[in-house]
């Protein structure tokens, strides 16, 4: 009751205040509040060569570009300048070339096992690739048919086989794209893309799979098939696409007749005028 | 149309219906030279009752709670029939009714309506202009999107660079240090009861006072511009030979009306996403800040006055200053002369404003 008292005297007190407040505008403000930085990116990014380079590159990656950051792979604590690097804090630091699968797979569980079935995962070890080879390490890229290049085929093999995997795959790319593209847009539109977003998710886990086998016969059907469901995907976008085009159509008559309705009541008005 | 004439005789020998048909509506008078900036209230007014209806139309489906509110939301704009149309009128209605409340407003400035006796058809009009900002940004949060939150969290914090009681009055917006649930709660309590009570109250008090004081004389086209009225006793403005409210200026008022709706219906239907950005449709989440959160375009101007000046609190009074200036305009212009061309100082000051304003506001877009 006290405390109920104590805050009625205050808003009495204050009123004429909040009055002003309100007229003020109470939409405005300046302080947006910041993200947290952590302490890695904070010294290491002023750290000139080799210790400053990977804040550079993680800065354009996917991984900062979803909130993944240092701490989240190497471990440590973000958030304490002297036990940051402390292994007591869990900091693992660089793993070893064999370990890099296991150090990614933490996370992309399947893939790394996708990976270790592969031909690419069998020669770990021994000269094969490891995540980071085509990832690379810091400026970790969105996994796309880019990745499949001669220039980093190239580095252990002939890109013969892997052409021929990549035009298989080509077509599913540039639908995943195409769609995943038309759903944003239709979500920044305040349509429900959640059911769509999840088959898209569903058809591009799928065809990640994918991306590291060497079957070129398992890729080719695996790809046909994908691309039956992204068309499913792809038919409702077109109806949601034909219904605001309805929209728009019924739009123009409401506008239409809304004009007419102002010309009727002017010229009745110079009627009686 | 026995039954109807008896009806009407009924009502007629206890209501005296032709004798205020007479009074408020043919009989009533309004001047020659009235223009089309006199429609601005009535257009106000049919947005205000549109307001109302399309917002009794989302409570049905609308949910105020934290955890439910967005996916309510959703559901209205994608599952409801014609849920999508009744939420667009409402959204982009509301950033109708402060446009025209400005345009309203700004009319009144220029012909000098403000003036002696209309001080309290002045102030309560300023009253409605913050009520309508109030009933605006408390209907910012029921969404509960990224915009919403986040938009709110900066709007409220604004209010803690009030020296000593600011983090008190930041606390009691919120009902938490932090925007969450409670809050919703009151700004949900706020947009649907407590501030269109209140708007409709002052609506009803500002043609309570331009029903008894009379409608003022535009000053265009006339020889004499000056202010005619005394000051020793009430009386009402009336137009001798004026046009008569019904038919005539009635229909004058429904053309601009269906221009008004004709503008409304064009942004629902041809672009619904004029005052939505990419974060309108994604869910609130405390722990991700939007990389640019703007507040809306008529809050602009305030946000970035704010920008300009090192200390919020002085940002804050200025602004403060600013508006009690505008809200006792009346009391301070005492001149007769209600000709914007015949108040050079009046319109240096006002064009000046008015620019500052837009200035601020293009800046605030971009900064």
């Amino acid at each position: 009751m006290n405390h109920e008292r104590r805050m009625m005297k205050t808003l009495i007190r204050i009123g004429p205040l909040l009055l002003v407040m309100l007229m003020t505008g109470p939409g405005a403000a300046s302080n947006v509040l910041a993200q947290e930085e952590i302490v890695c990116i904070h010294c290491h990014s002023s750290m000139p060569g080799r210790l400053g380079e990977p804040v550079k590159l993680w800065r354009d990656s996917i991984h900062a570009a979803n909130g993944i950051a240092c701490n989240d792979c190497h471990g440590g604590d973000p958030k304490d300048v002297a036990n940051a690097m402390s292994p007591a804090r869990g900091f693992l630091g660089a793993p070893k070339e064999t370990a890099i699968p296991d150090f990614c797979g933490r996370c992309h569980v399947g893939v790394k096992k996708d990976y270790l079935q592969s031909a690419h995962g069998k020669a770990l070890g021994k000269g094969g690739p490891t995540c980071v080879t085509c990832h690379s390490n810091h400026l970790v890229l969105k996994a796309n048919l880019d990745i499949i290049n001669e220039k980093n085929c190239s580095k252990c093999h002939g890109f013969e086989q892997a052409r021929i995997i990549r035009e298989a795959m080509q077509q599913t790319e540039s639908l995943i794209v195409s769609i995943g593209e038309r759903i944003d847009r239709f979500k920044g539109e305040g349509v429900d893309t959640d059911r769509l977003g999840k088959g898209l998710f569903s058809s591009r886990n799928r065809f990640h799979t994918m991306f590291h086998d060497l079957d070129v016969e398992k890729v080719k059907q695996e790809s046909t098939q994908i691309n039956v469901d992204l068309n499913k995907l792809a038919g409702t976008l077109d109806k949601i696409a034909d219904q605001r085009n309805k929209r728009k159509l019924a739009g123009v008559w409401v506008v239409g007749g809304a004009l007419l309705a102002a010309l009727i009541c002017y010229l009745l008005r110079k009627t009686y005028d | 149309m026995n039954i109807l004439k008896s009806v009407y005789n009924w009502c007629e020998v206890r209501l005296g219906i032709k004798e205020l048909v007479e009074k408020e509506l043919t009989g009533y008078l309004l001047p020659r030279n009235i223009n089309f900036w006199y429609s601005m209230g009535s257009i106000i007014l049919f947005i205000f009752v549109m307001q109302v209806l399309t917002g009794i139309l989302l409570l049905v489906y609308y949910i105020p709670e934290a955890d439910k509110a967005f996916g309510s939301v959703v559901g209205i704009m994608n599952r409801v029939p014609f849920g999508w149309l009744i939420r667009m009128c409402h959204v982009i209605g509301s950033n109708m009714m402060v446009l025209f409340v400005l345009f309203h407003m700004l009319s009144v400035l220029f012909m000098g309506s403000y003036k002696s006796p209309r001080e309290l058809n002045w102030l309560t009009g300023f009253v409605l202009f913050t009520l309508v900002q109030a009933l605006c940004l408390t209907g910012y949060l029921l969404p509960w999107s990224q915009l919403s939150f986040w938009a709110t969290t900066v709007a409220t914090n604004s209010v803690g660079a009030i020296p000593h009681i600011g983090q008190f009055l930041v606390e009691f917006l919120r009902g938490g240090k932090l925007v969450g649930p409670p809050t919703l709660g009151r700004f949900y309590t706020l947009h649907i009861a407590v501030i269109p009570i209140l708007l409709a109250s002052v609506i009803g008090a500002h043609i309570f006072f331009l029903e008894r004081i009379g409608v003022s004389t535009p000053p265009f086209g006339l020889d004499n511009t000056k202010n005619r009225w005394q000051g020793d006793a009430f009386r009402y403005e009336g137009h001798p030979g004026g046009i008569p409210f019904f038919p005539n200026y009635l229909l004058r008022d429904m053309t601009s009306i269906a221009i008004y709706f004709a503008l409304l219906a064009a942004v629902v239907f041809f672009y619904p996403n004029l005052f939505f950005t990419k974060d309108t449709f994604i869910q609130a989440n405390p722990f991700q800040t939007p990389a640019h959160i703007k507040p809306e375009w008529y809050f602009l101007a305030n946000y970035q006055t704010l920008k300009l000046f090192p200390n919020e609190f002085i940002g804050l009074s200025i602004q403060g200053a600013a508006m009690t200036f505008l809200a006792l305009l009346p009391f301070i212009d005492r001149g007769n002369e209600k000709h914007p061309l015949k108040r050079p100082l009046f319109l240096a000051s006002a064009s000046g404003g008015i620019l500052l304003f837009i200035a601020l506001m293009v800046w605030g877009h971009y900064s």
